[in-house]
């Protein structure tokens, strides 16, 4: 229960912090709800943590040309209370609000959860519904991702030794969308045995629009497009959604754990992307 | 855990049988192998560096190959263990020449067998066993597929 020892960096700000990072071998602490418990197990042992909770500049929400930028310190818990992202980007608040519990919500940070990579985390079914970038600063060059090229599998990503997650850039909801994220938790750990975001559009009587993200079924957390086909252009009645939602596990190659067989998971991927469908389509305004 | 596959390399059967059968290439195929060697007939003690994510486990054990029917069946036994747990692995691989592209010699790869994993790693990483097992499975066959085309390219140019 005592982790090894380790140095300790507490930067002030973000150039700091990269100039800490840049030689590639300290390990970034976020809000330490995965890494801090991996410590104690002694699972995790790196050399040097660079704690970020000092760098200020990592920790906003602000609404920029159409985006809404969430800086990567952000916790879960401000992102659920943000009355910005509660009003223009109801999906992603409606996801931070299904993580873990309070205390966790309190700690952890959007950052931390997508660089840390859980393929049962709640934010990327939401993230991929939304077709979020991912904004990555190192001390050399910055660049952006789509979050889809930026989670690369089961507790990996894109980011590059040295590299960190600055920001995550989400699109501010265009009117008459209906979104909904649907999970259903394992009560130990809080985690998605699976979960289904969802947004919607309708126009003219018909399905227009459709995103769906499913996270918790594969070894990472990925866009449901053959669902998003079957819906697009319907009426969006309960049949078209349960023709759609059947289709959620089509070529997964599903996890198996204590909690779930991996056909219970492909069973549980449509019932809850059914409800997901079902709510979003019920907020299409 | 059950853990059971199949993975498709774009090699002949019995180019795949000798593949799988060289401690070089596994070596190098192993995600994290520091050492491989040939420490009796058909038997082989390694060193692995298993890093997912912050985890990171060392890994000392052994690998033996029984029951040889080239070029279509063997058995692999694996166990191994660390500061974070132990592993302990007995599985059969099983080589079918492909008809996916009838134009090229491949072969079907399939796996089943019985992974144990016990200690910390297990206690706590239980929701993410599989997962790993399938990434680590992934990773060796991508390695081998990638290595098979270099070590074939002779063979094809005559």
């Amino acid at each position: 229960m005592i982790p090894q020892n380790f140095e300790y960096s507490q930067p002030n700000n973000l150039n700091e912090a990269l100039a800490l990072l840049a030689g590639g071998n300290a390990k970034v602490l976020a809000g330490g709800m995965s890494l801090i418990p991996l410590m104690k197990l002694r699972l995790a042992a790196p050399d040097h943590l660079v704690d970020l909770s000092r760098v200020t500049d990592l920790k906003s929400i602000r609404e920029e040309a159409g985006t809404i930028k969430i800086g990567a310190m952000t916790t879960h818990w401000e992102i659920e209370a943000s009355p910005l992202l509660r009003s223009k980007c109801p999906l992603l608040a409606e996801a931070a609000s299904n993580i873990g519990d309070v205390q966790v919500r309190n700690m952890g940070t959007i950052g931390g959860s997508i660089a840390h990579a859980d393929p049962a985390a709640d934010y990327p079914a939401s993230l991929l519904a939304l077709e979020a970038q991912v904004r990555i600063a190192s001390a050399k060059r910055e660049r952006t991702l789509s979050i889809a090229d930026f989670l690369v599998e089961a507790l990996t990503t894109a980011l590059e030794p040295g590299e960190i997650v600055r920001e995550i850039i989400v699109p501010v909801e265009a009117s008459g969308t209906g979104v909904s994220y649907q999970k259903m938790v394992q009560p130990a750990s809080g985690f998605a045995i699976v979960g289904t975001a969802a947004r919607v559009r309708k126009s003219g009587g018909k399905v227009s629009f459709v995103r769906v993200g499913i996270t918790g079924l594969a070894g990472k957390a990925f866009r449901a497009t053959g669902v998003e086909k079957l819906l697009a252009g319907t009426a969006g009645s309960a049949a078209d959604v349960q023709k759609a939602a059947a289709v959620a596990a089509d070529g997964v190659d599903a996890n198996t754990d204590l909690h779930a067989s991996a056909a219970y998971r492909c069973q549980m991927a449509k019932v809850y992307t059914a409800r997901a469908l079902t709510q979003a389509l019920a907020r299409v305004s | 855990m059950k853990i059971s596959g199949s993975y498709t390399l774009p090699v002949a059967r019995e180019r795949t049988y000798e593949l799988l059968q060289d401690p070089d290439i596994l070596a190098q195929c192993m995600p994290g192998t520091d050492h491989l060697a040939k420490i009796g007939p058909d038997e082989y003690e390694m060193k692995m560096k298993m890093v997912i994510s912050a985890v990171q486990g060392l890994f000392a054990g052994k690998i033996r190959v029984a029951d040889q029917k080239p070029p279509a069946q063997f058995r692999l036994l694996v166990e191994g263990s660390g500061k974070v747990g132990f592993l302990k692995g007995d599985g059969v691989l099983t080589l079918v020449t492909s008809d996916a592209l009838p134009s090229d010699p491949s072969t079907d790869v399939h796996y089943e067998g019985e992974v144990q994993v016990g200690g910390v790693i297990a206690g706590v990483g239980q929701r993410l066993l599989d997962t790993t097992a399938k990434l680590v499975i992934r990773k060796f066959f991508e390695k081998l597929t990638e290595l098979a085309g270099q070590a074939s390219l002779p063979a094809a140019v005559k």
